[in-house]
């Protein structure tokens, strides 16, 4: 078999053309995920009993978990454009305002938060799109704020404050009612459930007008009242030593025993 | 001579005292004007009369014994006036007629009545967010009274103002909302539309249900609530 010279060199352009190629698809994949353009924002502070974090996001995911450190500690990962992030440390407060700090730029990527903060800290957290999730906290209060759309995870909660609102997505809240506390939920449309011990004691109203969809599980008794054609249950379990108001315009409430 | 001149000089002659020349003058003058004459004569008889002195007229019998009886009898017909007592302004003010004393009292009592209404009114008022989620049905029967004088607003009407009130903060939010919203990505954009559209749904709804029963004190509890969180977004939203 003769060998023709004009093959071989047919083949060696071919297989070049073919790693060029590959090259320039792995490249501009690089460019365009924007997984893989992603910046990353870490800083820690030192923090003492009862520390407030309070976080404005423009959008984005927020995970704020409760540890056992005197230290708060903040890691941000930024899609491009990324956003600027300036947190600011005054006595007892670690304030970081995204809105505040990216005022007058147009588009700004999301930034995911991941942060960690002392079990006894308080908690105010707002995103305007994007979910919030805060773990393993006991401190003052807890707030969770999302501007549009998201769902609210609030996990293993003692704070005897508690407020968490949206105007679309899911609320859930697991935690213990303290005696004399406050716990507001309110969501337009989504869905709202409440998993709290059964030996808590609260007085409640729970409102849903649209669908009427309220289940009270186990904390049901004798002594609540149904008003407006069941749109609203009103009620007392146990003492009513604490407070909740729950109110979800065009969506469910759930009372589950922890 | 004239008839001027004599008239001038017909009084100094009469008295005698004109010149002896003028005096002759004036006689030839009077001998030929028949007026003038008669008015010399009218002079005459005037100072005639003057000159006549009649004295059981002007001066009586024994005028000092007449003005002692006159005297006389003033003083014992007229009794003695109490000495004048300066009064003190004071003690003026509260000299008062009844019509003034009763208008004094009957202005007292309207200030204190209306003052007492609107304490009333005041204290009994529940908070505006209670008030405009009432209906009728849960008025006390002071407030359907003072409802129906006009010193208090109906539920109805409250919740009417507060809609208005909502309403005009709304579009101000939703103005300054407008000129931010070209600089959010599509993203954002899509969601506050989205969003926003979902709380105008549930506002319509309750509207519609209120229109139908405008005592439905739940639907307007929760009208008022999702117009607040109308306005809070677009407040939210007007910095961003």
């Amino acid at each position: 078999m003769i060998c023709r010279p004009s093959q071989g060199r047919k083949k060696v352009t071919a297989t070049k053309t073919t790693i060029l190629l590959l090259l320039s698809v792995v490249f501009l994949f690089g460019f365009t995920d924007p997984a893989l353009a992603q910046k990353k924002f870490s800083r820690s502070f030192p923090a003492g009993t009862g520390v407030r974090m309070q976080l404005m996001n423009r959008s984005g995911t927020v995970t704020v978990v409760g540890w056992n450190r005197n230290e708060i500690s903040i890691v941000a990962m930024l899609e491009a454009p990324a956003a600027n992030i300036v947190p600011q440390q005054s006595e007892g407060k670690i304030d970081i305002n995204l809105v505040r700090d990216n005022q007058g730029r147009g588009e700004v990527g999301n930034v995911n938060f991941t942060i960690r903060v002392p079990y006894n800290a308080t908690v105010d957290i707002e995103t305007k799109i994007g979910n919030l999730s805060v773990t393993s906290v006991m401190g003052e209060f807890v707030r969770a704020h999302i501007g549009l759309e998201g769902d609210i995870t609030l996990t293993n909660i003692g704070a005897a404050n508690v407020a968490a609102d949206n105007v679309t997505g899911d609320i859930f809240f697991d935690g213990d009612v303290k005696e004399g506390g406050s716990y507001r939920f309110t969501s337009m449309k989504g869905n709202i459930s409440i998993r709290i011990p059964f030996s808590s004691s609260f007085k409640f109203v729970a409102t849903a007008p649209s669908t009427r969809d309220i289940s009270m599980g186990p904390f049901a008794d004798a002594s609540m009242n149904s008003l407006g054609s069941g749109r609203r249950i009103v009620g007392k379990f146990r003492d009513g030593a604490a407070t909740l108001s729950v109110t979800n315009q065009r969506g469910s409430i759930r009372f589950i025993q922890r | 001579m004239n008839c001027e001149e004599c008239s001038q000089l017909i009084s100094v002659y009469l008295d005698g005292e004109l010149e002896e020349t003028t005096a002759i003058n004036l006689r030839a003058h009077l001998a030929a004007c028949t007026d003038c004459a008669k008015l010399c004569e009218d002079f005459a008889a005037i100072l005639d009369a003057c000159n006549t002195e009649d004295g059981a007229e002007t001066v009586p019998p024994n005028s000092q014994a007449l003005w002692c009886r006159i005297n006389n009898l003033i003083e014992s017909e007229i009794k003695p006036e109490a000495p004048p007592v300066v009064e003190e302004p004071r003690h003026r003010i509260w000299q008062l007629s009844f019509a003034q004393l009763a208008a004094g009292f009957l202005g007292i009592a309207v200030i204190s009545s209306l003052l007492t209404i609107v304490g009333i009114k005041n204290y009994n008022r529940p908070d505006t967010d209670d008030f405009t989620s009432r209906s009728s049905s849960s008025q006390t029967t002071f407030e359907k009274v003072m409802s129906r004088l006009g010193l208090m607003e109906t539920p109805q009407q409250a919740r009417d103002r507060r809609i208005k009130e909502q309403q005009a903060a709304i579009e101000y939010w939703n103005t300054r909302v407008q000129v931010r919203r070209a600089q959010w990505d599509r993203n954002m954009r899509e969601a506050f539309d989205r969003n926003l559209n979902e709380i105008d749904q549930a506002v319509t709804e309750y509207q519609v249900i209120l229109q139908q029963d405008p005592q439905d004190d739940l639907s307007g509890e929760m009208l008022d609530s999702a117009l607040t969180e109308k306005m809070n977004l677009l407040r939210e939203f007007s910095d961003l």
